[in-house]
């Protein structure tokens, strides 16, 4: 009897849960998306990774939507006016924004959360860079927010892309630096629905955003520590898009016919850089130890050495092609910022010997090393990069070949990223590095690393000082008219590719992939590659 | 020497060994050269006030001891600075209120990170030992009893193989046959099974732990079949084993009764000991298969020099490898009489 009884309730269960599974109803569009990383905090004052803000980049809405190209459009504002002087800014908000937890967005959060920004020290990313002109933020009651800025700036679209707003009626009552915002209540076309640090992040789509809502309904961020495992997710369909993976993987997904690779320009693009210390022992910052080489100092050495690199050697061996040569700090991937006019030295060691030839560096002594004029040293240089890089210690081996080809060697050491922080700027204890550096948006920030004034702040990492440059450096960031500006910083790039302030072996190209066989309609033939990004995540489809 | 006294001895040893891994541990962070405040974040919109600032949050504009300066003899005597308000004092206070500092990082208590982890870790250590524990015994067991034949150079072949396979290469090896095969190769669970019923979740669980545990229990238990297997065979060739003999008893009575107890020793030891290590030794299974464990926490520690997470997680370690080794110590002195005389 018992027997037959639990049979009953055991097919009732079956056919219960039979029921609830196929009723009917579509599947949730769910697109799962690799990567190896993780946010560091979802508390955007605070948080540096670039996983962070593509959360908060799907979660948040901001002024401005900076776009795939590197132009922006105008988000929360449907106008914004600029006064004469340009100092004062009136963004019009949108009528009838909601958040997420259905309050709704006005001009007060905006104003509230600039304040917010300008007004947290704590905020280091933010408040030293993104706010520094602005002088006082209100809201109106026609639902606007007056900009006052300390001076007119050209750039105003990328000081507030990053400003993502906040709900005041939450944010209001919390503490601002230790907030973890696991809840993150934002307007955006993603809404948060579960987080769990290191090992995914689960978005809902907003069906009712204002203008960009998505046609799937979830997207998951999935961690993976180990980038072998990233490619088999995706060779297998456990994940649907890679946002990144080792170039030695690209050759074999490529041959995959269910999986798309694409190749470009990163959305933050990057560029690796060999940096030369040049500085003047004049210019020795205070606490610094200024041991580099004085033949470093001698533009002939630093040109002569350009000759003899060759980037595309550099190109096909450590990134397996995947990548294009550099020629300043200002990657190919920030567009019309990026000087295209400028043709790089090229690769010649006979013109390179022939240069030190005739700068008066010879090998006076026959080991195969040139001297100083003066045969006081001989051309015999440290060289080191961080322990953790992968590619520099290939490329460390490739440089020293190439430049002893034309009698300078090269003494290679990884060192701790730490001590080598410590060692460089504003110490600069060493002759060369490799190092790199990722960039903003808006050329600013990487052109400033050139200035006389980065230089006892740590941020110079060559000692590189030019009054001129100085000059112009301080003109573009005050020059209003676009076409203008753009005319300075090529010609800002222009000098230091003359000058040999750097050599930049290559700017790193983004690969990711997606399974075709899944959604269709990422976003590809764009300046730069981002398929996490809003842009692409809210056109995709489902293949039917 | 009494059993009482043994234990209170070793207690205390212990009690020491960790309170110098508390200062070892302390120093052996800030010995290091460079920056905390800008290591690891190198990007030109840092300002001066900004480096300052972020120095002052987690406390590194204080001086690490007081009169650390007057070390130089010549300095001697000039200690201005209230011993309160070092960061060695600060440390110590933090951690016998239970706090660990805060993540550079991740900007939250090192505590909550290294108390999510450590469930994981548990989880996965634990059924993973459990297994090789005890399949290693049994395959020792069973190599020991058919020593001399086949059976037994198989076993033992099989053994050394699984022993000195690098963990690194089995588990991505396990990783290529496993996705294959359709399971998961990362995390611990499916994104969005928190809604499921709590069944389901175990069983997705489950399901991500398999590549991992089967990774672990094959590395282990190839070291526990070798101990067990030699450590009964050296019983087995004991007087009192051939007297047992003689006395009639059949193999499984002499395994049972007299051989098995005293094997078990060796086995103890070992187990106590990789107990405490495994916690480390775990990082490059974790890492492969990305569990969100304590060993994968260091390892991304290690990666964004996030001292004060690989901090908390060595004193972790030591302390776990301590108290391990002290359990051990404990359990001898009960399984084994002699150990208590000196």
């Amino acid at each position: 009897m018992k027997k037959k009884m639990l049979f009953t309730i055991l097919i009732a269960a079956l056919a219960l849960s039979a029921c609830s599974g196929g009723g009917g109803q579509a599947q949730p569009a769910i697109v799962r998306v690799g990567w190896a990383g993780s946010p560091d905090t979802l508390n955007p004052g605070m948080a540096i990774l670039t996983e962070a803000y593509t959360i908060f980049e799907l979660v948040y809405d901001s002024m401005y939507e900076l776009n795939l190209d590197g132009s922006f459009t105008l988000s929360l504002a449907e106008s914004a006016n600029v006064s004469d002087d340009g100092t004062v800014w009136t963004f019009k908000i949108r009528d009838g924004l909601k958040w997420h937890d259905g309050q709704p967005l006005t001009a007060e959060d905006v104003a509230w959360t600039y304040n917010l920004y300008k007004d947290t020290p704590e905020y280091p990313y933010l408040n030293g860079y993104y706010t520094p002109y602005f002088d006082t933020i209100e809201s109106t009651p026609d639902n606007e927010v007056v900009l006052t800025l300390t001076e007119a700036i050209p750039n105003i679209e990328s000081q507030l892309v990053f400003l993502y707003i906040l709900p005041k009626h939450v944010w209001e009552s919390v503490n601002k630096t230790e907030y973890e915002n696991v809840e993150m209540i934002g307007s955006g076309p993603f809404k948060m629905a579960e987080y769990v640090q290191n090992e995914f992040v689960r978005l809902t789509a907003n069906k009712d955003h204002f203008s960009t809502p998505p046609k799937v309904d979830e997207v998951i961020f999935q961690t993976f520590e180990n980038q072998d495992a990233l490619v088999q997710a995706i060779r297998t369909g456990q994940v649907d898009m890679v946002t990144e993976m080792p170039n030695t993987a690209a050759e074999s997904l490529k041959a995959d016919e269910n999986i798309e690779l694409v190749v470009g320009a990163p959305l933050a693009p990057g560029v690796t850089d060999i940096i030369f210390n040049q500085l003047d022992p004049e210019n020795c910052p205070e606490g610094g130890i200024c041991s580099g080489h004085p033949a470093l100092r001698d533009r002939n050495i630093r040109l002569a050495m350009a000759h003899a690199t060759d980037k595309q050697q550099l190109i096909d061996v450590i990134l397996l092609g995947l990548g294009n040569p550099g020629l300043t700090l200002i990657p190919d991937g920030l567009g019309v910022w990026y000087n295209s006019s400028l043709t790089d030295y090229e690769f010649d060691p006979v013109k390179a010997n022939q240069i030190l030839d005739d700068a008066g560096y010879a090998d006076t002594d026959g080991d195969g090393i040139r001297e100083m004029p003066d045969g006081s040293e001989p051309l015999t240089f440290r060289l080191n990069w961080p322990s953790d890089s992968i590619n520099a210690p290939r490329m460390s081996e490739l440089l020293a070949e190439m430049w002893g080809a034309i009698g300078i060697s090269l003494e290679p050491q990884a060192v701790d990223p730490d001590a080598l922080t410590a060692q460089c700027c504003p110490a600069f204890d060493f002759d060369i590095m490799i190092w790199g550096w990722a960039s903003d948006p808006d050329p600013s920030a990487l052109l400033y690393v050139y200035t006389t004034e980065a230089i006892p702040t740590g941020s110079s990492e060559t000692g590189y000082s030019n009054p001129e440059y100085d000059e112009l450096y301080t003109n573009q960031q005050v020059e209003l008219d676009f076409e203008a500006r753009r005319e300075i910083v090529w010609q800002m790039q222009k000098m230091v590719f003359d000058d040999v302030v750097y050599i930049i072996p290559f700017y790193d190209a983004n690969v990711q992939a997606y399974r075709t066989d899944r959604f269709t309609g990422w976003i590809t033939d764009q300046a730069k590659v981002e398929l996490s990004d809003i842009t692409s995540l809210v056109l995709i489809e489902p293949v039917k | 020497m009494n059993r009482t006294r043994a234990v209170l001895r070793k207690t205390a040893w212990s009690f020491f060994t960790i309170v110098f891994v508390v200062v070892l541990n302390f120093f052996l962070f800030r010995v290091l050269p460079g920056d905390p405040a800008r290591a690891g974040i190198r990007d030109p919109r840092l300002n001066k006030d900004a480096i300052e600032v972020i120095r002052v949050r987690f406390g590194l504009d204080k001086p690490i001891i007081n009169c650390f300066d007057s070390l130089n003899p010549v300095k001697v005597g000039n200690c201005a600075v209230n011993p309160l308000e070092t960061q060695f004092f600060i440390y110590a206070k933090n951690l016998v209120q239970g706090e660990l500092g805060i993540s550079y990082h991740a900007n939250r208590p090192v505590v909550d990170i290294l108390g999510e982890r450590l469930w994981n870790t548990i989880l996965l250590i634990g059924v993973g030992q459990i297994l090789s524990i005890i399949l290693g015994a049994a395959f020792g067991v069973f190599a020991a009893w058919k020593a001399r034949t086949s059976l037994e150079y198989t076993a033992v072949g099989i053994s050394l193989v699984a022993w000195s396979l690098p963990t690194f290469w089995l588990a991505i090896l396990l990783l290529f046959w496993g996705s294959t095969m359709g399971l998961p190769v990362a995390g611990k669970a499916t994104p969005g099974m928190s809604s499921f019923p709590l069944l389901q979740q175990w069983g997705d669980i489950a399901k991500h732990m398999l590549l991992p545990t089967l990774t672990y229990t094959i590395i282990y238990m190839g070291e526990y079949t070798l101990i067990m297997r030699s450590s009964l065979l050296d019983v087995l060739s004991e007087d009192y084993i051939l007297s047992a003999r003689a006395k009639g008893l059949n193999t499984v009575q002499i395994l049972r009764d007299h051989a098995l107890k005293n094997a078990m020793l060796p086995l103890v030891t070992v187990i106590a000991i990789n107990l405490g290590f495994t916690v480390a030794g775990v990082i490059q299974i974790e890492s492969v298969f990305s569990w969100p464990g304590l060993g994968s926490a260091i390892y991304e520690a290690v990666i964004r020099r996030d001292f004060p997470v690989l901090q908390g997680a060595f004193l972790l370690i030591a302390i776990t490898v301590i108290l391990a080794n002290l359990l051990a110590d404990l359990t001898y002195t009960y399984l084994d009489p002699r150990v208590t005389v000196e």
